[in-house]
């Protein structure tokens, strides 16, 4: 009996002991991870610059830097380039790279140190008249929207943030915006799908806010095309996950990426969660499923023309491009709200990858820890009152 | 089980006398309410009573995307829909009996629950149809007064119809229809909505309302068949010339102070339980859709198969505790594996088959074993009341935690809600080892096995002789016998007494009759 209990008691330290760990390990594993974050407008610029807004984010590690270049020329352009020096600066010639005619008007120095570098480019949105309510993006489709060609305003900057909106030069109203937010240290974005991030990476929320649609039962797609030289994001990876306590009902993460070798040796990636808004301040049910197509290689010279920062800083490029599909069948159409948003994270090294909160360990452990504990000190009190019972009985029951 | 055997036996005499007398003139055996054929007619209606009830209580559940669609609700004002129907049953748990018996009759009664569930569901599909949500609550508000009174008629009738004669089997029926009633709901409303959904030419309210509408169909049937009943009965009644039936319920709310420590452990037990059950069934389909990529179709189908396998599983469960007593094992057993299926359910993505699964096995054995135990605990006069509190403040407790799933669905998502319903059933699972432990410290008789609950019984018959003489205890023996009050040793003498736990012990009888015991 002695044993069977001391055996218990060892299980169950056992077990709770396996929950502390688990919960710490949870608490603090929260990249501590720390960058000093800079931002400047137009680096280096003295003459007027044609209202091109060239943002550089400086984001400085111990030993390393990240830059962010995000600009509005041509269309909306995020550039990421690590470093391996924290010295490394941009330099930009502006009379060739507001020319965007040649490569080479902006560059990272000292060039030896940079390790990898990869843009996104948002060059196109898609819209289709959805006739049966299909949500199949094959036929029906409008001209697309030439994002290189929408007039975009000055870019507004405020901590951490940059806003940057646009509209096509026709159009009468409405707008679409890219928010481009950095972090110093890793956490959590503020609104829904709350995406987790670390100081290597980057956010860019697109929202289309007010365009009027073609048809009635316009639904729309936007195309992105991630640039590098070498290891271009070429393999979209889906990540299962069973916590789904920041966007709820999104059991999946979809992660483009780099795809050298294996696993460990990403060295950019692009990740999204297959989940669009349809308001402007969500709930559960103005969630709508996206989906995506498969990457394919797209044409150098075209994507270069489309976007200044790629002509600017990429002499020889491997652009791969995809579609992300708003809404399946039986959603509501776009017309009904006119408003759809949808986040992205563009990072270097591995993604993020979400676990479990401290609130679900927490009543997990004392849920399933009480329980023990009762069994435990129940079973031990019993022993123990047996053992002074049969040492007190003086006699036996008559029958 | 055991009880109502015996029962059987002992009022198979009584039965036969009635029936034996001769009517005046004679009759096909089909309209002789004497004579079985009548009787197995009398049973098609009676089983048909409870259908459109069963039927269209999960019709939000079977219809859960399209409900949230088409009337752009979040989960939390969903889940009203089964909060509003549990709320009037806080009351009513207490005063359905009473009503059937002094106020209506079980004719009268019959057929006025039959009219709220009936108006309920029309009054939820209209709501539906002019997208008025309010309309809808108070819908499955009125249905809700009519859904739980009408299971205890039902089992009333019954017991009027069939005592000493078939009445196992009739239960055993009646709980089959009203399984088959939930699962044909969980797997024809999807089609029943595609159909509609095709004639209006687009999905929406109207859809939605009109497919609702249909549903109420089974509940205009079922109110047909409570007249055709109340007609064959009033008929029997001149016929045979005997009483209408009673539920024989008597609450005293007075009781409530007397009830003793294990019967509390066993009302957290069953609240903490039910309320991962009930809400979850409600949200299930478009769980099953999110995280496991079913089909709408066949999401309906595995969050039926709870109420698939209770059917055949609760009569052999049933047998089988009755076989080996020791409820607080089977108990605890219950919720550890119903435990066991909510956390594969939260942190893995195996197929939900075996969860689902492993849940209605566990289910229906906690309903063989927990139901049954109140019947030790409580003397025989006060059952009805402990009963009806039990099912009072399970009732609340599935109204608030529908809302609150709902709203914690909403905001933090399944996993955090799954992990919420698991905190629940560990409460459960702590009073349950909490009841194990003062049973055995207090010598109580739940977890005796069932040879030792014979013998127990056995000496009772004899023991209660000698009680009747006046004893003075020694020192001794009031040091032995754990210290008890006179309710304590009268309560279990009379809960040994065989003969005193009649119909309740028995899992089917009129205040169980509710939908969590019968489901």
């Amino acid at each position: 009996m002695a044993a069977a209990v001391k055996t218990l008691i060892s299980g169950v330290f056992v077990i709770l002991f396996c929950l502390l760990f688990g919960f710490c390990q949870s608490l603090f594993r929260g990249d501590t991870f720390k960058r000093q974050v800079t931002m400047e407008l137009n680096p280096g610029s003295t003459g007027p610059h044609l209202g091109v807004n060239l943002l550089h984010i400086r984001a400085v590690g111990r030993n390393d830097t990240l830059h962010f270049l995000f600009c509005n020329q041509g269309a909306p352009t995020l550039l990421l380039v690590h470093t391996n020096v924290s010295s490394s600066i941009v330099t930009v010639n502006w009379t060739l790279f507001l020319a965007r005619n040649t490569s080479g008007s902006l560059k990272i120095e000292p060039e030896s140190s940079v390790l990898y570098s990869t843009a996104v480019v948002f060059s196109r949105l898609w819209e289709y008249n959805d006739l049966n309510d299909t949500a199949d993006p094959t036929s029906g489709f409008f001209p697309p929207y030439e994002l290189q060609d929408f007039i975009w305003s000055p870019l507004n900057l405020s901590d951490m943030t940059a806003l940057l909106c646009g509209a096509n030069a026709t159009s009468i109203s409405g707008s679409i915006c890219f928010q481009l937010s950095v972090f110093e240290m890793g956490g959590r974005g503020l609104s829904w799908p709350h995406l987790l991030h670390t100081a290597n990476s980057s956010q860019v929320k697109v929202w289309l806010d007010g365009m009027l649609p073609r048809a009635n039962n316009s639904r729309f797609l936007l195309e992105l095309q991630a640039v590098s030289e070498s290891y271009p994001l070429s393999r979209v990876e889906v990540h299962q996950s069973i916590d789904d306590e920041y966007t709820p009902s999104v059991f999946k993460v979809f992660q483009w990426v780099s795809a050298p070798n294996s696993i460990s040796d990403i060295l950019g990636f692009v990740q999204w969660k297959p989940v669009a808004y349809r308001h402007s301040n969500p709930s559960l049910e103005d969630a709508m499923p996206c989906r995506h197509s498969d990457p394919h290689p797209q044409n150098s010279e075209a994507m270069a023309a489309s976007s200044g920062v790629i002509r600017a800083f990429y002499s020889q490029l491997k652009p791969f491009g995809l579609n992300v599909s708003f809404g399946l069948a039986g959603d509501p159409f776009y017309i009904n709200t006119k408003f759809l948003s949808w986040t992205v994270l563009v990072g270097i090294g591995s993604p993020p990858t979400d676990s479990f909160s401290p609130v679900v360990i927490t009543i997990m452990a004392i849920g399933l820890g009480t329980p023990l504990v009762l069994v435990l000190l129940g079973g031990m009190w019993v022993c123990m009152r047996k053992r002074t019972m049969e040492s007190t009985m003086t006699y036996e029951p008559i029958n | 089980m055991a009880g109502s055997e015996e029962h059987q036996s002992l009022l198979g005499d009584e039965g036969e006398s009635s029936t034996s007398r001769e009517p005046d003139r004679p009759l096909a055996a089909i309209c002789d309410p004497s004579r079985l054929p009548h009787r197995v007619v009398v049973l098609v209606f009676m089983c048909f009573l409870g259908f459109g009830s069963y039927f269209c209580y999960d019709n939000p559940a079977a219809l859960q995307t399209q409900v949230l669609q088409d009337l752009s609700l979040n989960t939390e004002s969903f889940m009203q829909l089964y909060a509003w129907y549990s709320w009037p049953n806080v009351v009513l748990c207490f005063f359905g009996g009473f009503l059937l018996d002094r106020v209506f009759g079980i004719r009268l009664g019959t057929i006025i629950f039959s009219v709220f569930v009936c108006v309920g569901q029309i009054i939820f599909a209209t709501g539906a149809l002019v997208n008025r949500f309010w309309l809808m609550e108070m819908g499955r508000f009125v249905f809700g007064i009519g859904g739980e009174s009408l299971a205890v008629a039902q089992n009333t009738y019954a017991v009027n119809w069939f005592k000493g004669k078939e009445l196992n089997l009739v239960f055993g029926l009646q709980l089959s229809m009203a399984r088959l009633g939930s699962t044909v709901n969980m797997n024809i409303m999807g089609w029943v909505y595609n159909q509609v959904k095709g004639l209006v030419g687009k999905p929406g309210y109207t859809a939605l309302g009109g497919s609702l509408m249909i549903a109420s169909a089974t509940c205009l049937f079922s109110l047909l068949c409570a007249l055709v009943l109340a007609v064959l009965d009033k008929r029997a009644e001149k016929i045979l010339h005997k009483e209408e039936g009673k539920t024989g319920e008597k609450i005293q709310l007075k009781d409530v102070k007397d009830f003793p420590f294990p019967l509390w452990l066993i009302f957290i037990i069953c609240v903490g339980y039910y309320v991962a059950i009930f809400p979850f069934i409600g949200l299930g389909q478009v769980f099953f859709i999110e995280k496991f990529n079913f089909s709408p179709a066949e999401a309906r189908a595995v969050n039926s198969i709870v109420y698939i396998i209770s059917a055949p599983a609760s009569p052999l469960l049933g047998f089988l505790v009755d076989k080996t007593g020791r409820n607080v094992i089977w108990v605890m057993i219950a919720v550890v594996t119903t435990l066991a299926a909510h956390m594969m359910l939260a942190f893995t993505f195996w197929n939900p088959w075996i969860a689902m699964s492993v849940l209605g096995v566990s289910y229906s054995l906690l309903a063989c074993a927990l139901w049954p135990m109140v019947a030790f605990v409580v003397p025989e006069h006060q059952l009805g009341t402990a009963y009806g509190f039990m099912q009072s403040i399970q009732n609340l407790g599935l109204a608030l935690i529908a809302m609150l799933a709902g709203a914690i669905l909403d905001s933090r998502g399944y996993l955090v809600l799954e992990v919420f319903f698991c905190a629940c059933i560990c409460i459960a699972l702590i009073a349950v080892v909490m009841l194990y432990f003062v049973n055995y410290v207090r010598g109580g008789d739940l977890n005796q096995s069932a040879s030792d609950r014979a013998r127990v019984l056995k000496e009772a018959t004899s023991d209660a002789e000698i009680k009747r003489r006046p004893i003075k205890l020694t020192e001794g023996d009031l040091a032995r016998l754990a210290p008890m009050s006179a309710f304590g040793l009268r309560n279990r003498y009379l809960s040994r007494l065989g003969t005193q736990l009649p119909d309740h012990c028995c899992t089917h009888l009129s205040s169980l009759a509710h939908r969590s015991v019968l489901k």
